[in-house]
């Protein structure tokens, strides 16, 4: 099986890469994107003043 | 003479840094008729594999913005630092953290339960968490590792320079640009900004800095002409460098601290609370209590850009045998 790589996507906001594997024929068995990326908005928006939200969660994107 | 190379890259950070360098509008031509840009991801075509194929110190200058939270961003700056002769950490997130250090008052486990457990839109009965290698019927995938800790550039690779701000104002993009065109590039370690705190800048009336509590937005409609931290509104000015063109301040929001910390200053977070303890006027213990707990988010207000770079770094992490790290 062969693989083909990706990486990174370009030209979008964030990060990403597509791991294509192709059959013995030369057709696409299967795709994969994934999304090598992480903050945590989601935790380290906690304890946080509710007033201060408008200017963090504009760091989530900024494009 | 062939063009000088440049390469942009983003590591954890929100594009807003690639969109600072798209908003010099259309200098981004005169930009683009000076260099060659080889690498960047948000507008370009190009993979991971042209720049390894790239031979060392082959780019002039990378601007690298983002901060560095996986082994693959770790991979791609200490990738660029040797393929390019100039490294500059681009924006605050890439400079001290930014936003995204954050992350360093919890850690990995916190933040993958809160993101694939807890959050109202998962269904992950398996518990399922990214993993760095998963095997599937076609073969492996492999993701990198997130690290506990958000770090800085610096803290990864050496780096020549400093653009800090969330993002950089275009103002400070051109002349970056300029200087590095000219040959005029400052010494090693420079911070490309302003060398005065930002309430050096600030063009609003001060008077006494004297202030008996702390307002929050919704107890208080703030004077445009007067200083905010006398109005009791906690405003990072003190303790931040200057350069950023006064948008918050200009906005009617107070600093957050995005351009760091002034010439000598080594903690950001430790000038403002000194800042902010002096000109506090309490007469007894009772007074000092009630004006801590007035201050609702110490440590994410003080150290909202600079978490990575201060002294604290991080929270502690408690370990399973109860040893802390």
């Amino acid at each position: 099986m062969t693989k083909i790589t990706i990486d990174p996507i370009t030209r979008l906001e964030g990060h990403g890469k597509i791991e294509i594997f192709l059959n013995d024929e030369g057709d696409v068995a299967n795709a994969y994107l994934q999304i090598p990326e992480l903050r945590g908005f989601e935790k380290f928006c906690e304890g946080r003043p509710v007033e201060e939200m408008p200017r963090i969660v504009p760091r989530i994107c900024g494009v | 003479m062939a063009k000088p190379k440049v390469a942009l890259y983003w590591a954890a950070s929100c594009g807003g840094c690639d969109v600072a360098v798209l908003d010099t509008n259309e200098k981004i031509l005169d930009i683009a008729n000076l260099v060659d840009i080889v690498f960047w991801p948000i507008a370009l075509d190009f993979k991971y594999h042209h720049v390894k194929a790239m031979e060392d110190g082959s780019i002039d200058l990378c601007l690298f913005n983002g901060a560095v939270r996986s082994s693959e961003q770790e991979d791609i700056a200490r990738l660029l630092r040797a393929k390019s002769k100039v490294m500059v950490a681009f924006g605050a997130c890439a400079c001290f953290g930014g936003i995204p250090a954050l992350a360093n008052f919890t850690n990995r486990d916190e933040i993958f339960e809160r993101v694939y457990i807890e959050s109202p839109s998962s269904a992950n009965e398996n518990r399922t968490f990214p993993q760095t290698l998963t095997r599937v019927a076609e073969g492996e995938l492999e993701l990198p590792e997130l690290f506990d800790t958000v770090l800085t550039l610096a803290q990864v690779v050496d780096v020549e320079y400093f653009v800090p701000g969330c993002p950089p104002p275009v103002d400070i993009i051109l002349k970056v640009v300029d200087l590095f065109a000219t040959g005029k590039l400052p010494p090693v370690g420079a911070v490309i900004a302003s060398d005065k705190t930002l309430c050096d800048e600030c063009e609003r009336i001060k008077e006494e800095k004297k202030i008996t509590r702390i307002y929050r937005p919704h107890e208080i409609i703030p004077d445009p002409e007067r200083c905010l931290l006398e109005q009791g509104i906690i405003c990072c000015g003190p303790a931040t460098r200057g350069g950023c063109g006064l948008r918050c301040i200009k906005a009617n929001m107070p600093c957050r601290g995005c351009f760091g910390p002034p010439p000598g200053v080594v903690d950001q977070g430790a000038k403002l609370v000194s800042a902010i303890a002096s000109i506090y006027q309490g007469n007894d213990e009772e007074d000092i209590a009630r004006m801590v707990v007035e201050v609702v988010d110490p440590a994410g207000t003080f150290y909202r850009f600079g978490l990575a770079d201060s002294l604290l770094k991080r929270k502690r992490i408690q370990q399973a045998k109860g040893r802390v790290e």
